[in-house]
């Protein structure tokens, strides 16, 4: 009979894999990590669980048990530790996988899916042999329910050559930009750090989240990482999208698909961004964005 | 010594897609060019090689995986010689309609089927962390696991001390400090270090280095490709794409404000 193997580090994780793994016969789980190996035996299945979370302690656990139970599809939801773990079963094995997919389809022998390609540009839909691994996109599976019946849980041990010598969390910035409403959002077109409070100030009076292109976190930190929108960044879907000193480059828009309304400022009338929003003005963000603000302020408070 | 080797993707270009009349992808109109992490790639490896590795060689590895060849070599070419311009001393570039359109696996098994066939026993093996057409990120990790060897994902900071690799590995929620030790493979993020462009000299240089093509016929176990890519359709958002405009800053901000009000998205 087919089988599946689910592998995550949360139980939310884990039950929106299953929903796909288990229209694949018996299924077995991965649990790593800080994870409540108990709570995930109550979706009836066998749980095997190592405590690390490393990438490398994750490939070995998941190698054993791929070994034991040869299953038809490995699947996971996409993380950067995943994407480490599962490149590697998936080469040790020529199996075919693919990231951040949805509208998976199962049927006889192969496995059918939708993803983002060409840095989000475009959709490419694809057809695969099993077995396969497939690393789901977020929140686009609805989660698998618990079951009656109770699995057992196995407790693996596994060494890897790598060591983690230490770990520091990153800074947060205590926003959850992927859940905002309203969002301005800055770009290379601000000076320096300071002038990032036109922007503050604008967001002030709009109730609005604060967000960033790439090189503004990751390049120049002047903002935390939670703030930054894209391909590599957050997904988000906020009903106003305000790009201010933001070119508009294929990965930044591959962040703002699902935005209801954008609207773009830019002192280039031949940035790529206009030809991506609704609204755009061309002006100089220095001397616009200041208006725009006080403007807002006497309409909306007034 | 050994050597260090750097994988290098000649990329459809996404800032130059073009869809057809029934909207899927022109792939015949996109250009390819040299995938940009794997620039900061072989940035990083000139500077291990100069910091740490002196004297060792720095090869770099591309499979053409977007055909037909005879048709995108000029630009295969042109994404392997930038690698050379940079510092890379010989290229290698597997080319062949046999694995056009390619997948990963096609990709990762005739990597290391170069890597036998002749004979480079690398230090260090480089890429970036995710190409700019798939962006899924998985091929040095295939490669490793091929090799037997350890694998560094995303890494922002690499050191070398004696025998052992010392990376800082860029995760979503925190930054890992690991050490590994060499042979390894690494992926690399954007941010690991700036890409310096090539000079003149370098670019006059880089057409007198060796690039060895390489057919399917001449490796083996090359896996041929298990994706079939059955359609691609370009994502069509559809933006208004209204432009504002005021005699002053005033009436331009009232005009926006006007819309957006219009558009339900705030209340005035
Ligand atoms: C694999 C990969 C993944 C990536 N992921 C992401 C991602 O997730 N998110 C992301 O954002 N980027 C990402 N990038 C980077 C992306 O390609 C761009 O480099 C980046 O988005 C550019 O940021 P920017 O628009 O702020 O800067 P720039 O491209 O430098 O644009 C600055 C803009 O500001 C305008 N400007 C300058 N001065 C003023 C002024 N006074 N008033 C008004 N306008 C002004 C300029 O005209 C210009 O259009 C990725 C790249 C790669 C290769």
């Amino acid at each position: 009979m087919a089988s599946s193997l689910v592998v995550g580090g949360s139980e939310d994780d884990i039950a929106e894999a299953l929903t796909i793994a288990r229209q694949l016969g018996s299924v077995h789980i991965v649990a790593y990590g800080n994870v409540n190996a108990a709570s995930l035996a109550e979706y009836g299945h066998i749980v095997y669980h190592i405590a690390q979370d490393d990438p490398e302690s994750i490939f070995k656990a998941v190698k054993e048990i791929y070994d034991q139970v040869k299953p038809s599809l490995v699947v996971a939801l996409t993380s950067k530790n995943l994407k480490d773990a599962l490149s590697r079963l998936a080469g040790l094995y020529d199996l075919p996988m693919a990231t951040e997919v949805f509208n998976v389809k199962l049927s006889g022998d192969q496995v059918s899916y939708t993803r983002g390609f060409l840095s989000g540009r475009a959709l490419e839909d694809d057809v695969v042999p099993l077995p396969a691994v497939l690393l789901l996109a977020a929140r686009k599976t609805p989660k698998a329910q618990k079951s009656q019946s109770k699995g057992d849980v196995k407790e693996l041990t596994v060494t890897p050559s790598i060591k983690v010598v230490e770990r520091r969390p990153k800074e947060r910035g205590g926003v959850n930009i992927e859940a905002a409403e309203i969002i301005v959002s800055v770009g290379r077109g601000f000076r320096s750090k300071d002038d990032l409070k036109l922007a503050f100030d604008l967001a002030e009076v709009l109730n609005a989240q604060i967000g960033c292109s790439r090189p503004v976190a990751a390049d120049l930190k002047w903002l935390s990482e939670d703030h930054w929108v894209g391909l590599s960044g957050h997904k988000v879907a906020p009903k106003l999208y305000m790009a201010i000193g933001i070119s508009g480059a294929p990965q930044h828009l591959a962040g703002i698909t699902d935005a209801k309304l954008v609207v773009a400022i830019n002192n280039d009338k031949s940035a790529p961004i206009f030809k991506n929003c609704d609204y755009g003005v061309v002006a100089d963000l220095y001397q616009f964005v200041p208006v725009l603000t006080k403007r807002l302020r006497e309409r909306l408070h007034k | 010594m050994g050597d260090i080797v750097v994988l290098l993707k000649p990329a459809l270009n996404p800032e130059m897609i073009r869809g057809t009349p029934e909207g899927s992808v022109d792939f015949d109109y996109m250009p390819l060019k040299l995938s940009d992490i794997d620039r900061n790639a072989v940035e990083e490896a000139v500077r291990i090689r100069d910091q740490y590795l002196k004297g060792s060689k720095i090869y770099s590895i591309s499979v053409a995986t977007w055909g037909p060849v005879a048709k995108r070599d000029k630009d295969i070419k042109m994404a392997v010689q930038e690698g050379l311009a940079k510092g890379v001393d010989e290229a290698y570039i597997v080319e062949d309609d046999l694995i056009t359109p390619g997948d990963q696996v096609t990709t990762a098994s005739a990597i290391v089927a170069v890597l036998r066939k002749f004979n480079i026993k690398p230090d260090i093996i480089l890429a970036g962390e995710a190409t700019i057409d798939g962006f899924s990120g998985q091929v040095a990790g295939r490669v490793a696991a091929k090799l037997d060897l350890p694998y560094v994902s995303f890494a922002r900071k690499i050191d070398i001390k004696g025998n052992t690799l010392v990376a800082e590995r860029d995760v979503e929620d925190y930054v890992e400090v690991v050490e590994a030790p060499l042979p390894a493979v690494v992926s690399v993020t954007r941010e690991i270090n700036s890409p310096r462009p090539p000079t003149l000299i370098q670019i006059r240089m880089a057409s007198r280095k060796p690039q060895h093509v390489v057919k399917l016929s001449d490796l083996s176990d090359v896996v041929t490709p298990k994706k079939k890519l059955s359609a691609a359709r370009v994502l069509a958002v559809k933006r208004k794409q209204v432009m504002i405009e005021g005699k002053t800053l005033e009436e331009t901000a009232d005009k926006l404000i006007d819309a957006l009000v219009s558009e339900g998205v705030i209340k005035a």
